[in-house]
Formats: structure tokens, sequence, C-alpha cells
């Protein structure tokens, strides 16, 4: 993902991670089936936004799968509910586990959509920009993991590579002497990181890691978007929260299918969750908007 | 200890309970997901506090980043099938050279780390403590004593067979019983047994051939690997018992 | 007042009888351009090292280090931190973050540095540096020479006073390496930072330097401007006189007083100049002193040296020699033909039809600039990848079809260009025995192979040790040594002599040598032009995915003009066909006929007495006093 592309993205890591956090959290927890298409839709629209058919033709087969043994999972081992539809090996498979296990079957969806999305736009360097104060050492063995990890990876190539010059083939023989090279690969690298590791901590001491009071720096820059964006998104999840919390909207299942009358009030709850959902994807397009003017401008 | 620390310790242990107990008297729809959820992440905390509190030297820092990078290297660039990885071997005898606070730390970043590769999901904490309590429990189990000052022991006295058993039993059970816990908190949308005793049934193949790959990889990699640690340790004065 | 002080400064290791550094004292006074040279092992690093607590090893230790006037050890952490930037010598190794950005900042994270600032000294450094363009980007997309910009520029962020710098060009390419060591002097002019810097690029970084210390052993043995440094160590008789410039080398072959040629006909030399030339400029302009001296150009026209006739001699002569190679019927052990290679699909071409020969018993070098397709080329030819057009016969093998170990057992060997891939017990004798294991099942074999390989490669004295407690130049030969094993008929070699200092290149010379007179036949790439034109018996220039033009060394580098060896840029057009110093040294000392009446000499008269050079056993400089 190129830097900052993505409009939503390129708001502060804290606000970006706050709302995948609640939006996610919203959908695992409030059962409500409109609650969870506007959730569903929402984030596959965005996910769709971000990588495209490309990225999503990989991933959808999968998720489908997810889905249908989800919906199947539940009334075949939930056997609640007052509507028997059909027996199964002497066992009830009720409408309500039924409904249920779709509801269910769209929670996983969602959930598994945003984090699509999530694994887009929160980049290692936000996750650290939004815990580098909170556990600063954590952070700092966090960056640096990520820092050798491809250099390994590209050095566990080499080590193949010259194995086989001095005659040690790597890549063929049964299962037994194949995990026995790949666990010599693995001793050749472990010994390289570990005694070259040894300038890595050199290079720290040599700038001053381990004296008292370190400060935890990061490349991004808290603006007024980030506030206004902040104060719309919290406050939008904030009353779908309190809604469903309070009842506005309830959906039980069980013995009987029960949701809550279509007053006006929970359309509106209903709207704001849309609005909030939405906001990653309408952001976005706004900017695609205003690019196309300039262009057509020009 | 550090007071940081110990307050850590003690959110997470009355945090814990509490959780627990909020759970039962107040359930809501779906409120064990909640619960299980919240209780993965006060477990974290106290080990993670731990590690900040004692303010860990550069070596160190570069050593669990090294012992991490390593196996998630192992897990994302490693051969054939894929539950075949040597990463939880390499935790665990990060836990065995390191000792058990490091264990944890290399075996929650590694879970948390090779997500980035792999894709996050509701998925991560839950392999991040799984893959924790590993190393720290290798820890707890092997680096005293003769482990820490001579390697493996020698002869009958040699660690390596307990190291092996312990691994090829905390892959199957640790790992695979707590990530697939997660799975039930995906699944099954309600609690019941037979829910969720098919999940974990589903997962057996998946977790033997798992521990299965941790036995062979610590039959060949234990004594390497504590070596190569107990060199740095003598030759650089890394991880001198405090 | 002086920065730093060095006072009596002694040091050993723990459990050691022998001194690291013995009674070193030395002053910089701030502003200055140090350099410190000496052989591997003789305590530049451990040196360095004490100028700076923090990195300081443990060990016995008397003297005194003073920094501004205070006692080393009674200047606090931070201020340390702050005022002493240390580079180390490998870019990888000390980056320690995943972002440019990050890195940059790290030093001032340590010293606690409010955000804000922290973004103005980063944003000033990067401007400083031309790393706007690169900020954003992971550490690991960035090429070795750019790291290694990173690693100072992340110092310099906390505006040191002192820059120490331990071997900082040792693990980059020609170019790289003098684009940092430009940066380095940049700062010390434009900031005015003091800088000390330990090199083995004299050639690059003696021009540079205000001062030059010399470590022999641990003690120092000369600290002197780089213009008389030479004359004291030849003085002194330290083995640094071979390692040192160019230019210097052949003022001091030709005036110093060891050399002078003591003929009473010599109108030749001068007497013996206070200075010496320490750059390619300075040392044409004392070339053409000399020659004018002698009346030499005043002719236009006239040049001194092997006449053309020679070149196209030797030419031919490699050229029949290979020729009766071919009238044998034997089949060269490496022929490619129009070889065509891309990593994926999508990318573009990095070899783009390449030919080239590799015959039986011949030290084949590979040269060209970086990212040329060197390597590649080298992969390709050993099977590693598959080219998508064009033929490879290696040892009468196809390696795009070569099964296994198939290569291996026809007499392949390859050496990585890192020799730290290979390595993975606790001492070098164990991995030894390990590959061996895999190559020779009866035990006996094994041991004698062992021993073999170990002596023919000169480390039998290093069997003991953890390979990575010996130097890379030790590492490289245990990796031979590795190779050898297979008992192999072809080398394939890559960057062997990265990093090494003039030392280690002459033993690793050496070993080679003496396994190509065993029959065994290389191939290898390198950018170290002085390397190959001095010990490779043919030249091959790659560039742009081809192998542009190739040959014996001298006809190739003086074929050349800017991708020579310094000896043949400092006498270009004034001394045709030299490449190396010895070569220049040998020609000026040949004049005295000359002088008299150059033209009545018949060149073919005048080489006779010289030996031709051979393919594969160039004279090394030390001997061709003897030519003479």
């Amino acid at each position: 993902m190129v830097r900052n592309s993505d409009a939503f993205g390129s708001l502060h890591p804290v606000v970006v991670f706050g709302y995948f956090v609640l939006v996610v959290g919203v959908s695992v927890v409030f059962l409500h089936p409109l609650i969870l298409t506007v959730s569903f839709v929402g984030a596959l629209a965005y996910a769709f936004y971000l990588v495209r058919w490309a990225g999503l033709r990989k991933l959808l087969p999968g998720l489908m799968l997810l889905m249908v043994i989800a919906a199947l999972f539940n009334p075949v081992f939930n056997h609640r509910g007052v509507t028997t539809l059909f027996y199964w090996e002497d066992n009830p498979i009720t409408l309500e586990a039924v409904v249920y296990g779709w509801v269910a079957a769209l929670m996983v969806g969602s959930v598994l959509l945003w984090f699509v999305s999530y694994n887009q736009v929160m980049t290692s360097d936000k996750f650290l920009c939004v815990f580098g104060h909170v556990v600063p050492a954590l952070s700092l063995t966090f960056a640096m993991v990520l820092r050798f990890v491809p250099r390994y990876l590209a050095q566990a190539k080499r080590i193949a590579a010259a194995q086989r010059g001095i005659g040690r083939d790597v890549a063929s023989g049964n299962w037994y002497a194949r995990a026995r090279h790949g666990a010599a690969v693995l001793s050749i690298m472990l010994t390289w990181a570990l005694e070259n590791a040894v300038d890595t901590s050199d290079s720290m001491l040599a700038r001053g890691y381990g004296l008292p009071g370190r400060s935890a720096y990061n490349d991004f820059r808290w603006r007024e978007r980030d506030l206004m964006g902040a104060l719309a998104l919290g406050g939008g999840l904030l009353v779908v929260i309190v809604a469903s919390v309070a009842g506005v909207l309830r959906a039980e299942y069980f013995p009987a299918i029960e949701l809550n009358p279509a007053v006006p009030l929970a359309w509106l709850v209903i709207g704001v969750w849309a609005l909030v959902c939405f906001a990653p994807l309408l952001l976005g397009l706004k900017e695609e908007v205003t690019w196309r003017s300039f262009r057509s401008n020009s | 200890m550090n007071p940081w620390v110990r307050l850590a310790w003690v959110l997470s242990l009355t945090g814990i309970p509490l959780v627990l107990l909020l759970g039962v008297l107040f359930p809501f729809e779906r409120s064990y997901y909640f619960v299980a959820f919240a209780v993965i992440l006060l477990a974290i905390v106290p080990f993670f506090a731990a590690f900040e509190g004692r303010k860990p030297a550069a070596r160190e820092v570069v050593i669990i980043a090294v012992m991490t990078a390593i196996a998630v290297t192992g897990r994302a660039a490693f051969f054939m099938v894929p539950q075949f990885k040597p990463g939880v071997a390499v935790v665990i005898l990060a836990g065995v050279g390191l000792g058990r606070e490091s264990g944890f730390v290399v075996g929650a970043l590694t879970g948390f780390v090779s997500n980035f590769i792999f894709g996050h999901g509701p998925w991560t904490p839950w392999q991040m403590f799984a893959y924790g309590l590993i190393g720290f429990l290798a820890g707890v189990f092997f680096s005293r004593g003769a482990a820490e000052r001579n390697g493996l022991g020698r002869g009958s006295r040699s660690y390596k067979p307990w190291i092996i058993g312990y691994g090829t039993v905390a892959t199957f059970v640790i790992y695979g019983l707590l990530v697939d816990t997660a799975s039930v908190m995906m699944w099954a949308s309600e609690f019941t047994w037979p829910a969720i005793f098919a999940i974990y049934l589903s997962g057996v193949p998946f977790n033997a051939l798992h521990a299965f790959a941790s036995a062979v990889f610590l039959t060949l990699l234990s004594t390497l690997i504590v070596e190569k640690l107990t060199r740095l340790k003598t030759r650089y004065g890394m991880f001198q018992p405090r | 007042m002086a920065l730093i002080q060095v006072e009596q400064l002694s040091f050993a290791f723990p459990n050691t009888e022998q001194d690291v550094l013995h009674a070193v004292s030395f002053e910089l006074a701030a502003g200055e351009f140090a350099l410190l040279i000496g052989q591997s092992g003789c305590g530049k690093t451990t040196l360095l090292k004490h100028l700076k607590t923090a990195l300081t090893p443990y060990g016995t230790r008397s003297g005194a280090v003073r920094f501004d006037g205070r006692p080393l050890g009674e200047v606090p952490q931070a201020e340390q931190a702050r005022r002493i930037g240390f580079v180390l010598q490998n870019p990888d190794n000390q980056i320690v973050t995943d972002k440019v950005w990050h890195e940059l900042a790290f030093g001032l994270e340590s010293l606690g540095t409010p955000s804000d600032v922290i973004r103005r000294r980063v944003a000033e450094m990067a401007s400083f540096f031309g790393i706007g363009d690169w900020y954003h980007r992971n550490v690991d997309t960035l090429s070795g020479g750019q790291k290694q910009l990173l690693n100072l520029a992340a110092v310099m962020t906390m505006q040191p006073d002192l820059l120490l710098l331990d071997e900082p060009t040792a693990q980059l390419d020609p170019i790289a390496a003098v684009d940092f060591l430009a940066a380095t002097k940049r700062i010390n002019d434009e900031i005015g930072t003091t800088v000390l810097v330990t090199e083995h690029r004299l050639e690059t970084a003696f021009p540079l330097a205000d001062r030059v210390l010399t470590l022999n052993d641990g003690r120092l043995v000369a600290d002197e401007p780089p213009r008389t440094v030479g004359l004291a160590l030849v003085h002194e008789s330290d083995p640094m006189v071979a390692a040192l410039p160019a230019a210097v080398r052949l003022s001091l072959a030709l005036d110093a007083p060891d050399s002078v040629r003591t003929s009473p006909e010599c109108a030749v030399a001068p007497p013996r100049p206070a200075e010496c030339p320490v750059s390619i400029r300075e040392g044409r302009a004392y070339l053409a002193r000399k020659l004018d001296h002698a009346h030499l150009i005043a002719e236009p026209g006239h040049r001194l040296g092997f006449p053309e006739s020679k070149d196209v001699e030797n030419a031919v002569k490699a050229r029949s020699a290979t020729e009766v190679g071919d009238a044998d019927g034997a089949e060269p052990i490496i022929s490619a033909r129009d070889l065509w290679f891309r990593y994926s699909r999508g990318d573009d071409d990095v070899l783009r039809g390449v030919d080239l020969t590799v015959r039986q018993g011949e030290f084949a070098c590979l040269v060209g600039g970086n990212g040329s397709g060197k390597t590649t080329t080298l992969r390709v030819l050993s099977g590693l990848h598959k080219p998508y057009r064009g033929k490879v016969r290696l040892l009468g093998l196809d390696p795009t079809k070569a099964k296994g170990m198939e290569l291996t057992r026809a007499g392949l060997a390859v050496l990585p260009q890192d020799p730290q891939t290979l390595f993975m017990r606790n001492t070098i004798g164990d991995d030894l025995d390990d590959v061996a294991t895999t190559h020779f099942p009866e035990k006996e074999e094994r041991a004698a192979m062992v021993a073999s390989a170990a002596a023919a490669a000169e480390i039998t004295e290093l069997l003991e040790r953890h390979p990575y407690d010996v130097s890379g130049g030790e590492q490289q030969r245990a990796a031979l040594a590795l190779a050898l094993l297979t008992r192999p008929k072809l080398l394939l070699l890559d960057e062997p002599t990265k990093g090494m200092d003039a030392f280690f290149k002459a033993k690793l010379a050496g070993v080679l040598r003496r396994l190509i007179d065993q029959g065994l036949s290389i191939l290898m790439v390198s950018h170290d032009v002085e390397f190959a034109a001095e010990h490779a018996s043919r030249c091959l220039l790659f560039f742009d995915g081809v192998v542009v033009t190739e040959g014996v060394p001298r006809e190739f580098f003086s074929g050349n003009s800017f991708y020579t060896t310094a000896a043949n840029r400092m006498s270009r057009g004034l001394v045709s066909g030299a490449i190396t110093v010895s070569d220049l040294v040998e020609r000026i000392q040949a004049l005295p006929a000359e002088c008299t009446s150059p033209e009545s000499v018949p060149a073919t008269q005048r080489d006779a007495g010289e030996p031709v050079p051979e393919p594969a056993s160039q004279k090394p400089e030390t001997t061709t006093g003897a030519a003479s």
C-alpha cells in the first residue's frame, strides 16, 4: 500500500486504530441483522476500494466458505427455538437457529472483511505510533523484528544457495532430509544473526540507548482534520453503542425471533451506523472526485 | 519489583476473576466473547509490563528481537505443508536459553508480528498468548540449573528428551487448544458442548501435525540453538542471572 | 585545545598476555580529519572503541583518554552519546529499526528529545545528505551505500563534535565508498566535525586526510600528514608501505633511500623529496616532472613504456595459448553463448546476450560496476537461475538440466560473497568435518581431506577457532576450504576480496595461485580492479548485461581509460601499458639507457631481458627489484 494514498488511512493512526477496534467490536457484540448487514456491506465496499477485485478475488472464496460453514454450524448444533422446520438424525432443526446461523455468518464475514482493510491501512509504523508511548521497549523490539524479518528471509535464500554451491542440496530428498536441511539453514542463520546482533547492540549503545527518559518519536502529526474525524466517528459510534445497550436496537432469536419495532429512532441509529461504516469509503471517494475535478479543470 | 510491574500483576490477577465474575453475573448477548477476549488481554499485560519494567538493556532487546525474527522467518519461509513449521521450536528454545520472561516476550511477539505477514484477525491475541505461554513455560521448566549454565546437560542428565516431549505436548495442548478456542468464539455463536467439541475435534489433525513438526525441529535444533545462546552469554556477558 | 587526548594507552583483553594496544599516545584538535591505518588485527578497532565508554571492551587497561579536557570516564553517558558519534563497518548490522525516518530519530529518542525538535533535526540531516527521496522507505529497500549513509546521518542528527568511523566503506562497492568518504569530508568541511576514520581504501582516503596515524601491532608507529607518512613508514620498514596509495608507493619506490638506484649514471632521481604525491592527480604531475627531468616528453608524441608491439605480442600469446587448447580438442571448462535472463517476466533483462568462455587452468576475472549483472551471471552459470535464451556448457554439463548435486560431482564449487552463509558449528574444524561427511563416508579419508583442504586454504592454525572469532579475510579462506572439500575442478568466486586489507588479499592470491598450479580453474566476479590486474590471467568487463571487452590484464586495463588501476590512470599518456606500480617503477628505473638516446634503442631489444608477464603468474610487486 502506498503511503497515504487512501484518505482515511492518512488520518492519525490513533483515530484509525480506534475506528477499527470499535467497528469490529460493535459488529461482534450486537448481533442485529441490520447492524451486521450494514457493517458487512460497508466492510466489503471499503475492502473492494482498497484492494480492488484483484485483491478480493483471492479472499472471497474462502470467506464465502467460512460464512456458509457458520450458517450451517448453528442449526446443526443449536436446537433451541420454537419453530421446528424438520428433524435431522432425531434433532430438531429450528427456523430460529437457521436465521441465527445466517446472522452469525454475516458477523464472521464482516469481521474478516474489516480485517482485510485493517491489514491494508494499519501498517506496522502506525501501530508503533499508537503504542510507542505506552510500551516503548516492546515497541522498539517490535520495530527491530520488522527490520530483521525481511533481512532474514533474504539471508535464508542466500544460505540455501551457498549450501548448494558446496554440494549440499537443500531442496531435494524425502521430507526428513528436507526438514534436516531446513534446520541447517535456520541454524546457520541463527549463528549469523546472533553474532551480528552484537554490532546492532553496539550501534544502539553508541546512540545512547539505555539512557533514562527515552522519548518515542513518530512521523505522524495530529492535525485538525484528525480531531474532526475522531469527533465525528467517535460520536457516531457512541450513538450506536448507547442505542444498542439501551435497547433501541434489539434482536432476540430464542426462543422466538423478536426484532424491535421499526420505530423512526431505530432507523435513525441504523442511519448513523451506516454513515460510520461507509465513512472511510466516502472519504476516499470524495478525494477521488476532487482529483477528477482537478484533472478536468486543467 | 518495579511498582508498575506490581500494578500490572494486581490488575491482571484481580482483573481476570472480576471480568469472569461480571460475565457470569451480568450475561448479555455474546458476553462470553468479551469475557474471553478481556481475559486474554489481561493475561498478556503483566508479562509485557515486566519486560517494560526491567528496562531491558540493548543486548537483551536485540537478542529477543533476533529470536523473534528467526521464529517469524521460520513460520513464514519454511517449506512444505502449512502446519510443518519450526516456529514453536524456536520459541521454546528461546525460553530455554533466555529464561521465562524473555520466552514469553519472544513468543507473544512471534504471534503478533507473523500476522503482519499472514493477516491479523480476531485470532491474533489468542496466538500471541499461546506462543507466549509456551515460551514462558519452557523457561520455567528448563532454564534453571544445568540448562542455564551448560547448555542442555550431558548424557543421562540431558534435558533434550524432556524438551522435545514438552514441545510436542505444548504445541498440541496449549497452542492447539487456545487457537481453536478462538475459532470456537468465531463459529459457535451459542455455547453448546457438542459444537465446541466438534470444533476441537476438527482441529486435531492440524494440531497433531503441528506438534509433530515441533518434535522434529526440536530434535534437530535444540542442541545447536542452546549452544549458540550459551556462547553468546559467556562471550558477551548477556543475560547474566540478575 | 585538543578535543581528544590519548595518553600512554595500553590494553589487553581478559585472559590474554598480549597487549592489543601498547602505550598509544596522540591528540586530535577540533576540526581535524585523521586517518587511522594498519594491518587487520593491529588494534585499530579496539583503539577507536576506547574513545567512547559505551563501546569500550572489557580488559586490563592503563593510560588515559581525555575528551574536551576531562577524563573520558567522567564525561556523562548522555553527553558522550550526543557528542561522540560512532559508525561501524557493516551497514546492515547497525540499522536498528525498519524505517529510514525512525532510524534517523533513534539517537535523539534515546536522549529524550521532544518530538518537534527531533522533527527539525531529522529534516535538517535528511536535507544535508539528500535523503529526502527515500525518507519514508523501508530500510531493506536501500542499497548498501544508502544504508551506510543512513547510519552516518543517524549519528549526525545528534550533532556530534567527534565522529569515529570504523572501516565504514569496507562492505561497499567502489563508487558507494567514494561517495561515503566524500560525505564524511563534507561534514568535516561544512560542519567542522572532527573525524577519525579507519580505512583500507587508502587511495580514496589519503587525499582527504589531514593526518595519518599508523598502528602496527598495537603501537603507534607514525603520526604524520599523508604526504610524509610514507617516508616515515619506510624509515620504520613498516609493512603498511605495501598498502599505501599508488602515487605514494611510486614516489617511495623511486625516491626513498633504500630504493634509490645506486648506479652513478642515473640522472633520473632528483634528491629525495620531502613530500610524496597522494592523489592520482599529484601522482601524474610527479610522474610528468620525473619524465621531464629526463627530457622525455619534450617531443610531443613520444611515450615511454612498452611499445604497442608488446601489447599486441601479449595478446597474441594469450590467444594462441587458448587456440592450442582448442586444437587439442579440449572443451572449454565454461562456455556460455548468448545468455538472456530476467528475474521475472515483467522485469527488465539482466543478462542481454552474454558470451563467455573459461578454459582449463585460467584465472578469469569478471569486473564491472554495481548492478551490471556480474553476480547474476555467476548464478546462471552455476544453475541457480535458468536463462530464457542461450546455451551454457559447464564441465561438460548443461547446468540448467543438471539434477541434484550432479554439478558438484562434476567438479563445480561456488563460493558465496558472504562466507558467513556457510558456518554453522562452534569451530571451523567442526564445520569442515560436517561438510566432509556429506562427501566422504569413510572416516580416515574424511580426516585426510579436511587436513589437506585446510592446508591448501592456509587455515590449519584456525581449525579450533570459532568461525566468527576470526577476521573477515580468514573467514573467506575458511569458506574456501569448505568448497575445496568437494574436490572442485572449477571454482566460482563472488567478490572474494570484499572488505579485506592488502595483506589478506595477497595471502588469498597466493592460495588461489597454488590451486591453479594444481589444475583448478577459477572464474571470479569482482569490483577489485587492482586485484584483478595483479593476479588474474584474463579480465572481462561486464556492462549492461553483456561482456563488453576482454583480454589479458595488461592489454585489458591499458585499453580502458577510467575503469582501470590507479597506476594506469596515473601514467595514462605518459607511460603506456603500465598497470601496476611495479610496472611503472620498472619502466622508469630502466630509464638511464634511454636518457642518452631514447630513439636509438630498438624496442624489442629493450624488452628482451624482461620476463613476459604470463597468465596466472604475474610477478608480485616485491620481486620487481630484481628485474632491473
